[in-house]
């Protein structure tokens, strides 16, 4: 599904490089954790994944379904099916959360060259995916994420990875700011859409998120590169020794 | 051509000798004489007079000449509206008007207080008139449940000059609009707006012209006690666009709302200028102008309040500009201005320029939105502020924004 391999990457007007030929593969159906300390690349990743101007691929290829996506706009990505879910969602004041969710959604499938979903059959979607988030309707209506709480805010990131069905899902710290009640909804949120055609990377500091959600391999990034991969019990390996420990050994 | 005539402006261009030609074909008045050695006084207002250093119309107008007909529709003109409108040539008005609304077509023109601060004001005072169309169009308004009065200025020709003064007697409540939709080389109108004690009155100015024509709207408001005046604009200006009011609360308790968002592409220039005076105790001014400029586009804002010290205690003053520059070589210019002389007042402006936030674009464009769509969705966004107090007319503009937007 996708497959990253031997991947640089520079951030910045001073090119500096923080991925260090990464090679990574995840297959359709399975969810994979990234986890590694402060610096070692994990939100540089994400953003290279996605497009996001300022990070430049200087080598190494990504790509989804056999398909190169490193050439392609942000908007062309996430029609192919990218989604990342923001560490910090931003704020969009005056632009309400479902016309931004329906512009989206059209976008992707006019760039897809499919119909634009009817307003009946967007609105039946929105609520009864609203309903299972446990969202208020009326914060639908209000301008994207002014004013949410930070765990209202990522909850209406789940709310729009469900509205949007991506193929591959990319959850950049989705625990960071969520008390436990929050953090469960927001996983059972993420656990709905597995499904065996998509494809998640779960990029996360601890390994309480892991408990929630869980993962079918976790790999260890460090100074821009996987250094280790192993099963679930890596992450429990990593809260207990913490990365210290475990990339002592490593290296 | 007298001799006298041609010495009011020292080396006129073309078009100042077109202006001094057609005051001379008119019949002579002195209020009209008056206003028009007003505007002589410094010629076509330039760059080297302060208020036009940014909008200089003796170097844009330099012929004034029929520029290339381009057909506007006036979104503006609804059912429930009266509509007057000024073109080169003529003159229309509703033959029948409601009780409460009074109009006097006066061939004559009327003395005007500000001309020396407002020369193309003035120039309009003394250029109205002439044919058919009236020298001083004055209408009185008394009453509360009155249709919208509204206003066109278009049609094709060489130049289009209009004066209009309503006054709104006290306690009513009136909603007028006003189009600047094109056709004309030069466009000149004064407007002189009255309101009574605890009238109210709602004004909505949409411009659009082409880059070959000249346009200049002055409003010139007198508040008395307890009046609310609100105005709301939305331009996306011409080759010189000036949109320019003067707000003088006069008594106690009066409220002004001062609203303008432009939108400017290649070629074209917006001047949304505004001078307010609080010349007596807490009245109150809330001003939000909201600009969006292209690549060779370019905005202006000039924005004063003046409180005196002797009558201007207890004023609560608000000015925010903020302009968002879409492309490299778009270009903003902003000046506001607080002069303060009391000292129990609240007073605050802000003022900012910048590009559209980057988070928001990259967020917005991972979900799927394209780069040209989440622009427009993020410029419309940031102007919809200061079109919320146009009322029915709210949503007219919002859609000619988004048409804009949208090419």
């Amino acid at each position: 599904m996708l497959k990253i391999e031997n991947l640089t990457a520079t951030v910045g007007d001073d090119a500096k490089q923080i991925i260090n030929g990464l090679t990574l593969e995840v297959p359709a159906g399975e969810v994979h954790a990234i986890m590694g300390p402060n610096g070692a690349g994990k939100s540089t990743l994400s953003y290279v994944l996605t497009g996001r101007n300022g990070y430049e691929v200087t080598g190494g290829s990504a790509t989804l379904n056999g398909e190169n996506i490193l050439g392609m706009a942000p908007e062309e990505r996430a029609a192919k099916g990218m989604f990342l879910s923001f560490q910090y969602p931003v704020e969009i004041p005056g632009v309400p959360v479902m016309t931004f969710v329906r512009t989206a959604m059209n976008s992707q499938r006019k760039l897809r060259g499919e119909a634009e979903i009817s307003a009946p059959d967007f609105i039946k979607m929105s609520r009864d995916i609203a309903k299972t988030l446990k969202l208020d309707p009326e914060m639908l209506k209000r301008p994207v994420n002014v004013g949410f709480s930070g765990g209202e805010k990522k909850r209406l990131e789940i709310y729009q990875m469900m509205m949007l069905e991506p193929k591959f899902l990319i959850l950049d710290e989705t625990d960071s700011g969520l008390d436990i009640d929050a953090l469960k909804t927001v996983a059972e949120g993420v656990n709905a859409m597995r499904a065996p055609d998509r494809g998640m990377l779960v990029i996360t500091h601890y390994q309480r998120l892991l408990d929630y959600i869980k993962p079918d391999k976790v790999h260890v990034l460090a100074a821009g590169r996987i250094i280790k991969t192993g099963g679930p019990d890596l992450a429990h390996r990593l809260e207990a020794e913490g990365y210290d420990g475990v990339l002592g050994e490593a290296v | 051509m007298t001799t006298a005539l041609r010495d009011l402006i020292t080396n006129p261009n073309a078009a100042e000798l077109e202006l001094l030609a057609r005051y001379g074909m008119l019949p002579e008045d002195a209020r009209r004489a008056r206003a028009f050695e007003a505007f002589a006084k410094e010629d076509l207002p330039h760059r080297r007079i302060e208020g036009w250093r940014w909008t200089d119309v003796k170097a844009a107008l330099q012929v004034i000449e029929t520029p290339p007909r381009i057909t506007v529709a006036d979104t503006l003109i609804t059912d429930n509206a009266l509509v007057f409108t000024f073109t080169p040539t003529g003159f229309t008005w509703p033959e029948d008007l409601p009780e409460g609304i009074r109009v006097l077509a006066k061939p004559e023109a009327q003395a005007f207080g500000g001309a020396e601060t407002m020369p193309l004001g003035a120039l309009a005072a003394a250029l109205s008139g002439g044919g058919k169309r009236p020298g001083t169009l004055m209408i009185e308004v008394a009453g509360t449940d009155l249709p919208r009065l509204h206003f066109q200025f278009s049609g094709a020709g060489e130049a289009n000059f209009a004066r209009i003064q309503i006054l709104v007697r006290p306690g009513a409540f009136v909603a007028v609009s006003e189009s600047y939709l094109g056709g004309a080389g030069f466009t000149a109108s004064l407007l002189e707006y009255s309101l009574q004690k605890g009238a109210v009155l709602s004004r909505t100015v949409y411009q659009r012209a082409s880059t070959a024509e000249v346009l200049a709207s002055t409003a010139s408001v007198q508040l008395d006690e307890g009046a609310a005046y609100t105005q709301t604009t939305l331009a996306f200006g011409a080759k010189l666009a000036r949109l320019e009011t003067r707000v003088s609360h006069q008594q106690a308790g009066a409220k002004a709302t001062l609203n303008a968002a432009y939108l400017c592409a290649a070629g074209h220039h917006a001047d949304i200028t505004t001078d307010v005076r609080h010349g007596a105790p807490a009245c109150v001014t809330r001003q939000v102008t909201k600009g969006a400029v292209l690549d060779g586009g370019r905005g202006v804002f000039q924005g004063k309040f003046l409180v005196p010290r002797n009558v201007g205690q207890k004023t609560d003053a608000d000015m925010q500009h903020n302009a968002l520059l879409l492309e490299e070589g778009a270009e903003v210019f902003a000046k506001p201005e607080l002069e303060i002389y009391a000292d129990d007042v609240e007073c605050a402006h802000g003022n900012t320029s910048g590009a559209l936030d980057a988070n928001q674009m990259f967020y917005m464009r991972q979900r799927g939105i394209a780069e040209d769509e989440a622009r427009a969705l993020l410029t419309e966004a940031f102007i919809a502020e200061a079109l919320e107090t146009a009322g029915d007319l709210e949503d007219v503009l919002r859609e000619q924004a988004r048409a804009w937007l949208a090419r």
